[in-house]
């Protein structure tokens, strides 16, 4: 499933929300040019749903049966995400006999490798503004990791 | 709606990138996501319309009994 949330890097093309029309418009959009056929949720124009799980914007959670968190990360990674249900699963149905299942929590870092091309073509989409400041925001953060 | 709600709903739609990175909205978000649940805690419950359909749904349905898989996100 999918939620869709504020855009992360608004243009001329895809420009931020001024409204909740505004937001459905700009989802219907993504799911008919990106092609994603999971269900897509829309978030309410303050972000509350966005702002409950962490405002970061490309995260995902995986949600136990029942209800309790079991997986959060910072970043998408639809590879981590499987390995992480597949163990999950195979964790909680096949535990030794006469044993029961408890959680603990675990925080781990991981290496990802993003796809500048595929990226940059999706700030073009939005529009040239949304390139121009996504560069000036680069030299922000190299001027923040100097300091 | 109050001016300060309105205030706060600009700035979560931003509308330039640089603006909000040079404002530290960024480290903001970093922050908000490391002090939102943890892992074995309770998931926030919410209902939200399906795109398509505007059905109702709610997220306590899609987890009952079976893990959800949740992503976040926007066209970038």
């Amino acid at each position: 499933m999918f939620i869709y949330t504020r855009e992360a890097h608004p243009g001329e093309n895809v420009p931020s929300h001024d409204s909740f029309e505004d937001k459905l418009a700009s989802a219907t959009l993504l799911r008919d040019e990106t092609g994603i056929r999971r269900d897509i949720l829309v978030d309410d124009l303050d972000g509350t749903v966005h702002r409950a799980y962490g405002l970061m914007p490309n995260m995902t959670w995986v949600i136990a049966g029942g209800g309790r968190v079991a997986y959060k990360a910072n970043w998408t990674s639809a590879a981590n995400v499987e390995a992480f249900l597949a163990r999950f699963l195979a964790a909680r149905g096949e535990h030794p006999p006469g044993t029961t299942p408890v959680m603990y929590e675990t925080q781990q870092a991981e290496f990802r490798y993003p796809d500048r091309k595929r990226f940059a073509q999706h700030l073009l989409r939005n529009g040239p503004r949304a390139v121009a400041e996504f560069e000036k925001a680069r030299q922000l953060w190299a001027q923040r990791a100097a300091t | 709606m109050a001016e300060t709600d309105r205030d706060g709903m600009a700035a979560y739609n931003y509308s330039r990138f640089d603006d909000y990175v040079a404002a530290e909205g960024d480290v903001a978000d970093e922050a908000a996501f490391w002090t939102s649940p943890r892992a074995a805690q309770r998931a926030p419950d919410f209902t939200l319309p399906r795109l398509g359909d505007g059905a109702d749904v709610r997220l306590s349905d899609l987890w009952r009994f079976k893990p959800l898989v949740m992503e976040f996100g926007s066209f970038t």
